[in-house]
């Protein structure tokens, strides 16, 4: 694979939210476990452990955290006014309206239900060194795009752990020891066969107003 | 020495490095600050009035407040605390002063806190928190769910608040880098 077939197999990524019923077989379960054993991380401690969640029982409990995390944020920000600003950029007043009422619902969180494999992403405080969040992303990204390489979609999903309560309520679920200074739950990662076909690309941000060369501020190539 | 000053600036530093390396999300992870004291005092009550009320009463004799007074609306999901004289304000003047916007109110945390403690409440959200300088207040506004099926249910916790004029000329916690985008 050369540079350019690699970085189109990063352009045509996109968080997948609808899956099809049909499960993930174990060979992919594995392939994605395995990429994420490869991430970088420092001073090799590999702090990271997974938990592969195919039980619908456990995947309908995380999907109602989920829900009730995001959707107890979404509400008060609406009744605040301050959701329908972040979504102001959608002129269709009826579509805009679906898309709030989505969030604040807390829908836009709960499909892990619907995902035919989950995956917990934890770090092990007391293997890890100083990075163990910064292992875990890395491993979660090569999980990402290992799902994709095989036509897989995921999502990566914060809903569930953003709070401190909740982190604590997603370990019990999980039987996840829950002192401050054992493990780290970064997130969950839904995986399955794609059933939605989203628009792409999403806009993104030139390289010309992100990049600045040799300071801080400096946007012209010596 | 100051004790209060000095405690301020302990946290205030806390808060400061926690934005650096969480950004906003930080502000989702703090809702334990300040509650061990207030497991440790006598909170009694069987409704969200009663907890506030009992909050605030031990609050005012220990000094951390000068006085709280509170409203619920939003059919029982809001619930808006009007702090004045707060001993943390010191805190938060710090850490305005490094570009963040305060998001740790121990106060929030200890109110909310005793409303899951005795309550029983499925979950909450500390949705808002204003700083006057000028008046000496904080302004709060949270959510509160007893049960779940009260998560999507909106309504306009501003409709007859009489801070509305200036809560919307006040920064928000979750805007701030839109906020930023329209001042550039």
């Amino acid at each position: 694979m050369n540079g350019q077939e690699f970085l189109d197999v990063l352009t045509s990524r996109k968080s997948i939210r609808r899956y099809k019923p049909d499960p993930v077989p174990d060979e992919m379960i594995d392939m994605i476990l395995e990429a994420a054993r490869w991430a970088p991380t420092g001073e090799n401690y590999q702090p990271w452990r997974f938990i592969v969640i195919r039980d619908q029982e456990t995947r309908n409990a995380i999907g109602d955290l989920s829900k009730q995390g995001s959707g107890s944020r979404m509400t008060s920000w609406y009744c605040l006014n301050e959701l329908q600003q972040r979504f102001e950029g959608i002129e269709d007043p009826e579509k805009r309206a679906g898309v709030l009422e989505f969030m604040y619902s807390g829908r836009v969180s709960e499909f892990c239900k619907q995902a035919p494999v989950i995956f917990a992403v934890i770090g092990d405080l007391q293997i890890g060194s100083v990075d163990v969040p910064y292992d875990l992303c890395a491993a979660m990204e090569n999980m990402i795009l290992q799902a994709h390489a095989m036509g897989l979609g995921s999502c990566w999903v914060y809903g569930p752990v953003a709070s401190t309560r909740d982190a604590i309520r997603f370990k019990k679920i999980l039987g996840i020891p829950t002192g401050f200074g054992d493990f780290k739950v970064l997130s969950y990662l839904a995986v399955g066969w794609p059933k939605e076909q989203r628009k792409h690309p999403r806009p993104k941000l030139p390289l010309e107003e992100m990049v600045y060369w040799e300071k801080f501020g400096n946007k012209e190539r010596p | 020495m100051d004790k209060t000053k000095y405690c301020n600036e302990v946290l205030a530093r806390v808060e400061e490095l926690m934005y650096q390396e969480l950004s906003g999300m930080a502000y989702w992870k703090c809702e334990f600050v300040g509650v061990d004291f207030i497991r440790s005092q006598k909170i009694l009550g069987s409704t969200v009035p009663e907890i506030v009320e009992s909050c605030a009463a031990v609050m005012k004799a220990e000094g951390i407040v000068s006085d709280v007074a509170y409203k619920t609306g939003g059919d029982g999901v809001m619930l808006k605390l009007t702090v004045q004289g707060c001993m943390h304000h010191g805190k938060e003047a710090h850490v305005k002063k490094e570009g963040v916007r305060p998001y740790i109110c121990p106060i929030a945390n200890m109110v909310l806190d005793q409303i899951h403690e005795k309550l029983k409440y499925t979950t909450s959200y500390l949705t808002k928190i204003a700083i006057d300088e000028e008046r000496n207040r904080c302004l709060l506004y949270m959510a509160l769910y007893e049960t779940g099926d009260m998560i999507g249910h909106v309504t306009d916790w501003l409709k007859d608040d009489e801070d509305r004029e200036w809560l919307e000329s006040q920064g928000s916690q979750i805007l701030a880098a839109a906020d930023r985008k329209k001042k550039e």
